[in-house]
């Protein structure tokens, strides 16, 4: 088989998938390609959170913003039942050393947009029963949001179908076509696609398509265990995370070999869904390409819930799994073409944020192979941003 | 032996035999490609009955010599379990 498109598509999770979405709907003829199925890597194995507050301020949390202003409308220009909520969201606070840290980030983070408030434990628990006494405060936000990601995924898929995009599940890229320094085509187990732009979106598999040209992308598979719960009651009323996601993440040297958060082990962050199962996760480990979960693991991650929120320990788990984000050194997706190959483009390395950026990221990637522009400075997201590491 | 459509395969979920062929058609060739299409499996016993009836489904389809490609995804816990009851240490207590 040999044929020809625009644009191939490599990865068939939510950031290909969106892409996939964006770059049909204007009109571009666009092939989709997976080497399993849909949502089976990483997308098919997160939790729910479109969470602002988790965002540096400044470029990561402008992106989510505007995201999350593009899901306003998703849904229904989808036209497929997607679950998304604007839910309001909790930073719950332990210490007083988090509550100085996290004083000065909801200050920086108000300065670029975002409407986030500190609260006082008492205040706190009127709008979130069950927390522990023991905590010092907490933030809220009103503007936090959460939504179904498989059902996000096969959105943008069947919308994108409607516009003629095609999607080929079970076709793995074995190779990379290129004549004069250009990309003329993707070699695929299912035969040749011809095609002057791919876009490489294989998330933590990202690398395994960039060294195809000679290309050593600085992602990393970082796994998260996550726990689900039986169906219950409405009980956690907005989404929670602690603030030891937020002062480890970025108050402190993040590189690969000195990552506290990795040491750490959990970000915690706790949701609920629309049938009622409560998602509690998740770990942070480097553990190569390995999706089990561990007894030692999600303990820890139960542990940590229970201390924040006691109740919580009364609840039935019944299923643990686990995704691998694709982690960068700086926490921001790598989106743009790339100088080695003309028409090889990237947009991978989102890590826990490829849920809440999807929208944003199929329209900075359309905009930028379609105009050749787009509303933010794009070399703040360019490859070339680590190549002073190398 | 002829195929009753509507015969509901994932109690949990309401899944029947029809919605689980319709996924294969569309191009699930493993038990996770079912439940992403479907939501098989993913009720509260976790694909404890139905697993072994959409491997069955499946098996008429591709080749379930290996087991390791079909994704069956079984995962901890085994059965259902109270969270207090997993984090629990003899002597410590839940801390």
């Amino acid at each position: 088989m040999s044929r020809k498109t625009d644009i191939v598509v490599i990865g068939g999770g939510v950031i290909g998938a969106s892409i996939t979405y964006y770059l049909s709907k204007r009109g571009k003829k666009v092939i989709l390609v997976e080497k399993k199925d849909f949502a089976f890597g990483s997308s098919g194995a997160c939790d729910q959170m479109i969470f602002l507050q988790t965002k540096n301020p400044g470029i990561h949390l402008e992106l989510a913003i505007e995201s999350k202003k593009m899901y306003k409308n998703l849904e229904k220009e989808l036209n497929h039942p997607i679950e998304f909520q604007t839910i309001g969201g909790m930073v719950l606070i332990e210490t007083e050393d988090q509550m100085r840290v996290m004083k000065e980030f909801v200050k920086r983070q108000k300065e670029t947009g975002l409407n986030v408030e500190i609260l006082d434990i008492k205040d706190g628990t009127k709008i979130q029963e069950g927390l522990s006494p023991d905590l010092v405060g907490t933030t809220y936000s009103p503007d936090d949001a959460h939504v179904n990601s498989l059902e996000l995924i096969k959105g943008y898929i069947k919308k994108a179908v409607t516009f003629g995009a095609e999607v080929l599940v079970n076709t793995e890229v074995i190779g990379i076509r290129t004549k004069n320094g250009k990309v003329k085509g993707v070699e695929t187990t299912k035969g040749t696609i011809g095609c002057e732009v791919l876009v490489n979106a294989a998330g933590s598999w990202a690398p395994v398509i960039g060294e195809m040209i000679g290309l050593d992308l600085p992602i990393r598979p970082r796994r998260g265990q996550i726990i689900l719960t039986e169906e219950v009651p409405p009980y956690i009323k907005h989404d929670i995370i602690s603030a030891n996601y937020i002062t480890a993440k970025y108050s402190l040297d993040r590189s690969f070999d000195n990552d506290v958060l990795g040491k750490l082990g959990v970000g915690l962050a706790i949701s609920q869904n629309h049938r009622g199962n409560i998602f509690i996760g998740a770990t942070r480990e480097f553990a190569g390409y390995n999706t089990e979960t561990t007894r030692e693991g999600i303990r820890r991650i139960l542990k940590h819930a229970g201390k924040l929120i006691p109740g919580i320990v009364n609840f039935n788990i019944i299923r643990t799994f686990a995704g691998l984000r694709p982690y960068t050194p700086d926490g921001l997706p790598i989106i743009g073409y790339v100088d080695e190959v003309e028409g090889f483009f990237i947009a991978a390395g989102h890590e826990g944020d490829g849920i809440c950026l999807s929208p944003v990221t199929g329209k900075i990637v359309s905009e930028l192979i379609i105009d050749g522009k787009t509303f933010i400075d794009a070399k703040l997201l360019n490859l070339n941003r680590f190549r002073h590491l190398t | 032996m002829s195929h009753e459509k509507n015969v509901c395969i994932c109690r949990c979920e309401e899944v029947t035999e029809g919605e689980i062929l319709r996924a294969i058609e569309e191009g699930a060739r493993t038990v996770k490609g079912i439940k992403i299409r479907t939501q098989a499996t993913m009720g509260l016993c976790q694909g404890r009955t139905c697993r072994r009836l959409i491997v069955n489904i499946l098996s008429k389809h591709v080749d379930i010599n290996d087991i390791s490609k079909l994704e069956i995804g079984i995962r901890v816990p085994v059965r259902t379990i109270k969270i207090k009851n997993f984090i629990y240490d003899e002597g410590k207590g839940y801390e």
